[in-house]
């Protein structure tokens, strides 16, 4: 009889953050890891990267045309824009992640 | 604002991907596929194969769960998109009325009470995220959801953290409710891996 084997969330949370924020891009990975420090509440970065990365983690759904649009014009290309909000993005969410996982980590190992 | 080169496809044979599944599927292709497809390498590969294993992938959770706590982390996020695209796959197994139900208020639908819990914990890991403290992991526990079951949640609520981000920044298309519900029967034939 198989037996499923349970999804490794550590190390797909791992791979999928070394390969936005460490990898080959069209942006520097220092941008894309900055951007994402950002989205997580961070110190604020260069402008225009600042304001897309800052308004992405706070409320995406008011992220507007400018200010995407000010982050093509700096980099001038659709893909290095689309990396720095996908590291954005990453960065919010790997926030949640890290916080949730050391709460459950706190209680499951006091009850060990 | 949509980026043009995610619209059209990043490539030939992209664009002819984009062009065929819209063609058999009788719909315009919903930009969250366009996304996954574009600078693939980058991004689509290593979320796709995540989002892959927590949202189809062995769990204590059903699949119909799983993706109510995506439409759930997509209103807490205010993600018209995902909220539509997620609850109409969970109104596949469950009636549309039942998820409207946990859409409006979910500690008073018709759900198990470890879904409620680990729903409690996905609202405060969302809107408040430095607020969580281990008497909310606690509470889940006592409530009966496995540590399995809370970090399958958990990994449920990351990734749909980062998607309704990108889909909210790229102003992701409204698909009409016919067209969220055959996208639905895509997302559970096909799964998310791009």
């Amino acid at each position: 009889m198989k037996t499923a084997i349970r999804p490794d969330h550590r190390a797909l949370a791992e791979a999928l953050r070394r390969r936005v924020l460490e990898g080959p891009g069209e942006t520097r990975p220092g941008l894309r890891q900055a951007s994402a420090a950002r989205a997580a509440g961070g110190p604020a970065t260069a402008a225009p990267y600042d304001d897309l990365a800052r308004q992405t983690g706070e409320a995406a759904h008011r992220v507007t045309d400018a200010q995407v649009s000010g982050v093509l014009t700096a980099t001038g290309s659709e893909k290095a824009t689309f990396e720095i909000i996908a590291a954005a993005a990453l960065g919010a969410g790997l926030l949640r992640w890290e916080q949730a996982m050391k709460v459950l980590d706190e209680v499951t190992d006091a009850s060990a | 604002m949509r980026l043009p080169e995610i619209e059209r496809g990043d490539g030939f044979v992209n664009r002819l991907l984009i062009s065929f599944i819209s063609m058999v599927s009788g719909m315009r292709l919903p930009d969250a596929a366009r996304v996954a497809f574009y600078h693939k390498d980058f991004f689509g590969a290593p979320l796709g194969a995540w989002t892959q294993a927590a949202m189809r992938g062995p769990s204590p959770w059903s699949v119909t769960e799983r993706e109510l706590m995506a439409c759930m982390i997509a209103k807490w996020n205010a993600c018209a998109f995902c909220v539509g695209a997620h609850g109409a796959v969970a109104a596949k197994e469950m009636q549309r009325p039942a998820v409207d139900a946990v859409i409006s208020d979910f500690r008073t639908a018709p759900i198990s009470e470890p879904l409620k819990s680990a729903l409690a914990f996905l609202e405060v890991m969302t809107l408040h995220p430095t607020d969580l403290k281990a008497e909310h992991a606690r509470a889940a526990l006592s409530a009966g959801v496995s540590r399995e079951a809370l970090t399958d949640a958990i990994a449920v609520g990351t990734l749909f953290s980062i998607v309704t981000r990108y889909a909210d920044a790229l102003d992701f298309a409204m698909p009409t409710p016919g067209e969220f519900e055959r996208a639905a029967n895509m997302l559970l034939k096909r799964g998310y891996a791009s």
